[in-house]
């Protein structure tokens, strides 16, 4: 087909002004694309709006071709172009005419309807379609959360630390750096919790040690002075294993990381460390050391292949009086003891009370002089008193005794000569008093080398001028045998004593019935959790801080109020 | 946006997650886990780097010159180190969080990156929506069609009698676009006078006959086809919005971010 396409247009003096264009196609694209040949140029043109086709002449065809986006597409348009026939294509009108020689057809094409010349009012009602016409402010809410976040979040809480106009007084309640708080202080610092400064003093510094040690002034140190600590310790803060904002209960971990980091190699970094090596309680673990009385102060005796022995000065067998058939008692027939008869658990009941004689043994180790006649006894542990008491006593009974008692202690027929009728005579006098410290001095020997004190104490015998004298050796009981030890008798109260202190075959007192460290692996494992075994670090049993080394003799605290009152710049 | 430079930027997001968990799980930190740590300081850098990076795409996708890398890639790298971005941030918290200015900055990045995820999710959906609306048409050939078809409607009503050309203009008159941010998101318009125009006018030509009822029927095909670009139009306008709306929450919380983080770093060290 030979199609002659008319586009009139009228130019600005109103005259029409026509493009003669031929077209030679089977079908006649008509529509906005650009390789339209009929090109309708306007966007309320389909890009594929209709087809011209030959049947005996042009026919204007919409719809068929499948034109998806036609606004018509759902009506079928054909319409036949002949000469005088016009329609309208959308805003354009496609009119036909005669054709030429040659030609199948002709057809005008005219924009009647300029997209400029629509009504405008409903585009007018269209302007505002996208939401940044409607003037939302993206970017003024941005600026506006951004102004939020930092003042509420950072100007506001600065004000103290960077000493701001807007910092509040001291004392005031405002407290905005609350906001920077991480999490809550351990339960010992919520006193000082809200008060950032009492710990965070200065802007940009990490956490001085001088802060801690404001109120732990009498913190020990890990060591003794003549480890020079500060040396060995030097770098180190006490931030280093206490963490605070880290949980209302511990601010350290309960493991063996740092006590390791040292003590898996002690010496190499203190030569006069007297603690061997230590890594792991169940693997890498030295054994005990015991501290025993000495001479002077005490020794520390490590537990090794031989058993370890101390010198009480007393003599004493846990075999004889845990004897399984009894021990004989003044009154009672027989009594069976066990380990609570001696030892009783002290107010903590952590460790036990002291044994001593007034409390534990007298009951049965009566310190009677003179049975026959009296229940008295003579005072422990002061030998000199002792005498005096036993001398005392005869005497007395040698001049007011009565018959009874005069005969059974002194033997002799007779009774106290003050009790005899008359005036007694010097010589009667003098041999009375004669018998009285004859008999004092054998019965005072007899207490002290043979029947009571020999019973439990060394003795020694001094004749000297002034007489006989006993010495009765020192006793030196060993009581704290691991004082540096945490050991809770109470926690361990479902084992029996003998599980860890067998005694019942000890015959002599300077046995040590201290349990070595096998025997505490029985139940205790290393730091790693093996089954049926308690976990156990070095915690569990050590601490870090020597209460009797302050950790800087040095330090004085400030003052109380600074603390309390946190007034900035108080420092 | 996803799949750019075979998924290049997925496996460097990727690889960065995995570093940082690894790390994680490696570390033993002093006393529990928590941005103070050593490693809580590395992975918070990282964290922050990341957070500056990402909050850059802001200023890079508006240098039409640059030349570092194109958009595309750009918003894939966005895309994906905003994810990791959230398992490094994580991973930086040590899981403790709280009422206070550090959770504060976690709380707003998480948003953010949740909004980024709502956006990713938009724009994968929408654009096919909106090409499939507009068919090959603009918005504005819609609005011209409307605008030529009030005309002819105008034309072709004048004839009618009254009260249907009282409906008729009312649609002429009052029919809009857009214009409110309801409208625009929803798509709808509830007090259209064309959809009530198309609702009344079958009933109330029912009694014409011979000429005015042809021209009734000419102008009723011609109000249902406003009503069809109409809608067509709205729906146009809705999914721009959708494309457009995350993003009035995306970046006001991004910036907002930026100012936590600020805050969060250097009370940190403050206090430190």
């Amino acid at each position: 087909m030979k199609l002659l396409v008319i586009s009139q247009s009228r130019n600005r003096a109103g005259r029409t002004v026509q493009v003669r264009k031929e077209v030679t196609a089977d079908w006649i694209r008509v529509g906005r694309h650009a390789a339209s040949e009929v090109l309708l140029a306007d966007p309320r043109i389909a890009l594929s709006q209709g087809l011209i086709v030959d049947r005996n002449g042009p026919v204007y065809t919409e719809g068929e071709m499948g034109t998806t986006t036609s606004t018509t597409r759902k009506a079928v348009r054909s319409v036949r172009l002949a000469p005088g026939k016009a329609i309208d294509v959308g805003p354009y009108r496609i009119a036909g005419v005669a054709a030429p020689a040659g030609y199948t057809g002709a057809i005008t094409v005219e924009l009647v309807r300029p997209a400029e010349e629509s009504a405008p009012a409903f585009l007018e009602r269209a302007r505002r379609v996208t939401l940044a016409s409607l003037g939302l402010p993206k970017r003024g809410l941005a600026l506006a959360l951004f102004a939020l976040v930092a003042v509420a979040f950072f100007l506001l809480p600065a004000g103290r630390v960077l000493d701001l106009p807007w910092r509040a007084p001291p004392g005031a309640a405002m407290a905005s750096d609350r906001f920077w708080n991480p999490g809550p202080v351990m339960l010992a610092h919520q006193p000082v919790g809200e008060k950032c400064e009492a710990c965070h003093e200065l802007a940009f510094t990490r956490v001085r040690d001088v802060a801690c040690l404001e109120c732990h002034a009498r913190i020990g140190h890990h060591l003794g002075p003549e480890a020079k600590p500060a040396a060995l310790f030097a770098g180190s803060r006490c931030a280093a294993c206490h963490r605070d904002h880290k949980g209302v209960k511990s601010t350290h971990r309960d493991d063996d990381r740092f006590c390791v980091e040292c003590h898996r190699d002690v010496r190499s970094l203190a030569n006069g460390a007297q603690s061997q090596d230590a890594a792991d309680f169940a693997k890498s673990h030295p054994a005990f050391r015991l501290t025993l009385p000495a001479d002077k102060g005490v020794r520390r005796v490590r537990q090794g292949a031989a058993p370890v022995q101390e010198s009480s000065n007393l003599v004493f067998s846990h075999a004889v009086h845990l004897d399984p058939a009894g021990v004989r008692h003044p009154e009672k027939d027989k009594v069976k003891l066990g380990c609570e008869a001696c030892h009783h658990p002290d107010a903590s009941r952590r460790g036990f009370e002291p044994v001593t004689m007034a409390r534990h043994c007298q009951d049965c180790h009566r310190l009677e002089f003179e049975p026959a006649v009296t229940a008295r006894q003579v005072p422990h542990g002061r030998p000199a008193e002792a005498m005096t008491v036993v001398a005392e006593f005869y005497a007395n009974l040698a001049l007011n005794g009565v018959r009874d008692s005069f005969e059974k202690a002194f033997g002799v027929p007779g009774e106290g000569l003050l009790r005899r009728p008359g005036e007694p005579g010097e010589a009667a006098r003098r041999a009375t008093l004669a018998m009285a410290a004859k008999k004092a001095a054998h019965v005072s020997e007899e207490i002290f080398e043979i029947r009571l004190c020999r019973t439990c104490h060394e003795i020694q015998r001094s004749d000297g001028d002034r007489g006989t004298e006993w010495n009765v050796a020192q006793v030196r009981l060993g009581h704290a045998w691991m004082p540096g030890a945490r050991f809770d008798h109470a926690s361990h109260a479902q084992s029996r004593c003998s599980s860890c202190h067998d005694v019942s075959k000890s015959k002599r007192s300077a046995d040590v019935a201290m349990p070595a460290i096998e025997g505490c692996r029985e139940c205790h494992g290393g730091a790693q959790l093996v089954a049926g075994k308690v976990t156990s670090n070095c915690l569990l049993c050590h601490g870090f801080h020597d209460p009797r080394h302050p950790w800087d003799p040095q330090f004085k605290p400030k003052s109380a109020t600074r603390v309390a009152g946190g007034a900035p710049g108080a420092r | 946006m996803l799949e750019y430079a075979r998924f290049r930027w997925f496996k460097v997001a990727l690889a960065l997650a995995v570093a940082a968990g690894i790390a994680y799980l490696w570390h033993d930190p002093p006393l529990k886990p928590y941005g103070g740590t050593a490693m809580g300081y590395a992975l918070g850098t990282v964290g922050a780097l990341l957070i500056a990076w990402l909050a850059w795409f802001g200023v890079r996708k508006r240098r039409y010159a640059s030349r570092t890398g194109t958009v595309q890639g750009w918003l894939s790298g966005h895309v994906y180190l905003g994810t990791a971005l959230l398992v490094v941030a994580t991973l930086h918290t040590g899981f403790e969080l709280g009422w206070n200015v550090h959770t504060a900055a976690y709380v707003l990045m998480v948003a953010t990156v949740a909004s980024g995820f709502y956006g990713v999710f938009v724009y994968l959906s929408v654009p096919g929506l909106l090409t499939a609306n507009r068919g090959d048409e603009t918005l504005e050939a819609m609005l011209l069609k409307v605008a030529d078809l009030d005309r002819e409607i105008r034309d072709k009503a004048l004839s009618l009698p009254d009260d249907i050309l009282r409906e008729v203009n009312a649609s002429l008159d009052g029919s809009r676009l857009g214009g409110s941010f309801g409208r625009i998101v929803t798509g709808r318009d509830r007090a259209c006078p064309t959809a009530a125009a198309l609702a009344r006018v079958p009933e109330l030509g029912r009694r014409l006959s011979g000429e005015a009822a042809t021209a009734n029927h000419e102008v009723y095909t011609l109000l249902l086809q406003k009503s069809e670009l109409l809608a067509r139009a709205r729906r146009d306008l809705r999914y721009k919005a959708k494309l457009d709306l995350w993003l009035y929450v995306h970046v006001p919380l991004a910036v907002a971010l930026l100012a936590a983080l600020a805050a969060h770093v250097l009370s940190v060290f403050l206090y430190w």
